[in-house]
């Protein structure tokens, strides 16, 4: 036999207070987290093709061979970025760690491309 | 009840997994990205256009290529050497005759005839490098006066009446490619794509019951600023200081070349302009943002009035950041920083 709720004749004021913490709490997570969806994986592409899809949550060093060299990724727990590329200008370098979904790095020069994966991105594709 | 969830759990996973008709390939053409999403097409049709959309991007791209040889190369010979006209495709000379309509339109801002200055500044090479230039080379680059009017074309032949016309099409060519490549899908029958050029971007129908929907890159940060719905047949194009620049003795060299002064733009971070359904949408996304972006800060709504253009938005810095009174109702801001800097522009008389 499952427990017995006791009902009081109406709700006390501590009742009211945690109901209104919880819309406060609700409303608050959602306006900080609602456009910014952590990434759970990982799709890279070199030129046409798909280099695969990987888990972000892990820690691995990626070598990927492109038209003027090798750019080396890395996955760290969550997050990714291009820690070692063999173009001049070294943008994709400096783009930095990605950690949210729709984020994404080039390498135009090695055609690497680096696209963060949610289970909903907040668009299709970027302007840029 | 256990059974009941098994079961509830069961058939929400099968919704889960069943895919949506959305095929999406991407390409490097025009030196940039060339990303392809079809909507609601067999994948065989889907990928038989965007293959073909490809095939056509990388024909245009090896055609009017500045800096290898090409069909532009060779014009571009022939207008150094003096009047002699030369023959030319059809779709050259239309697209010459166009991008000349829009650089007068544009007083001159947008000018492709100063591939000389583009060129000066080292912007012809795959992978270019910081470059000190001569401030009297710039002078007389710019003295020379290169403009679009000066090419003469006749029964697609082609000559200029000023040796210093080199033809850049970088500023015009992936907009073209768009306005192209749109035409096809329709041709073809298909209802649902969206097509993206190195950030300039068009839209077909809708991303099944709701309108496609761009991110607009921050110019300083890994993230998207803000989105928007691109709705069908709209084009969306941002000129940014991000994308192709050096940096020398702490200084941002971008490609936007003021065709008034030879040098690259300054004290602007990105300019973005979203351009409702017409023939030439995709080549307005991609034209009508240099203007804005090369005009001095108080110029710019004139500037943005003389293109047409409505619905656009202009970052110049972290806490300056201005947006037109019809695109802020078009944007959705995700960087909260951003968003409260927001200014609306006040219009051009």
């Amino acid at each position: 036999m499952p427990f017995k709720f006791s009902h009081h004749p109406k709700p006390l004021i501590g009742d009211w207070l945690v109901i209104f913490a919880s819309f406060a709490l609700v409303i608050f997570m959602f306006q900080s987290f609602w456009v910014f969806e952590q990434a759970s994986n990982l799709k890279i592409r070199q030129g046409n093709q798909i280099v695969g899809t990987f888990d972000l949550n892990q820690t691995r060093e990626l070598h990927i061979k492109g038209p003027i060299g090798e750019s080396i990724i890395v996955i760290n727990q969550g997050k990714v970025r291009f820690k070692q590329s063999p173009c001049r200008n070294q943008y994709c370098v400096h783009q930095g760690w990605l950690s949210r979904a729709g984020q994404v790095a080039i390498c135009l020069p090695n055609q690497i491309s680096l696209q963060l994966m949610g289970e909903k991105s907040s668009y299709d594709s970027l302007n840029y | 009840m256990r059974l009941f969830l098994i079961f509830l759990l069961g058939f929400l996973l099968a919704g889960c997994t069943k895919p949506e008709p959305l095929y999406n390939t991407q390409s490097y053409v025009f030196g940039t990205l060339v990303d392809i999403t079809i909507y609601g097409e067999s994948e065989a049709k889907a990928q038989m256009l965007s293959n073909e959309i490809i095939r056509n991007f990388q024909s245009l791209h090896n055609r009017l290529h500045t800096w290898h040889p090409s069909e532009l190369k060779t014009l571009n010979q022939a207008f150094s050497q003096g009047k002699t006209p030369v023959s030319i495709q059809p779709d050259v000379a239309k697209m010459i005759a166009d991008a000349a309509k829009l650089s007068i339109q544009s007083k001159g801002a947008f000018n492709p005839a100063i591939g000389s200055l583009i060129e000066a500044w080292g912007f012809h090479h795959d992978e270019f490098k910081p470059v000190k230039v001569d401030a009297n080379k710039l002078h007389n680059l710019v003295q020379a006066n290169p403009q679009m009017a000066d090419i003469v074309i006749q029964s697609n032949t082609a000559y200029s009446n000023n040796p210093a016309v080199q033809l850049d099409l970088g500023g015009y060519a992936k907009g073209y490619a768009l306005d192209i490549a749109l035409a096809y899908l329709r041709q073809q029958g298909a209802k649902n794509a969206l097509i993206n050029i190195g950030g300039n971007i068009i839209a077909l129908g809708k991303h099944g019951d709701k309108p496609w929907r761009v991110g607009i890159q921050h110019p300083r940060k890994p993230n998207a600023i803000a989105t928007l719905d691109l709705e069908s047949g709209w084009a969306i194009g941002t000129s940014g200081d991000y994308q192709r620049y050096f940096e020398l003795d702490g200084k941002r060299y971008c490609h936007v070349i003021d065709p008034a002064t030879g040098y690259p733009v300054q004290g602007v971070e990105s300019v973005t302009v979203l351009i409702p359904p017409q023939n030439n949408a995709g080549t307005l996304s991609d034209v009508a943002s240099k203007p804005i972006f090369i005009a001095n800060p108080e110029a710019r709504a004139e500037a943005a009035k003389a293109m047409g253009v409505e619905n656009y938005l202009v970052i110049e810095s972290a806490d300056k950041i201005l947006v037109s009174k019809t695109m802020s109702k078009r944007i959705i801001w995700l960087d909260k920083e951003a968003a409260k800097h927001a200014v609306q522009i006040q219009p051009s008389p």
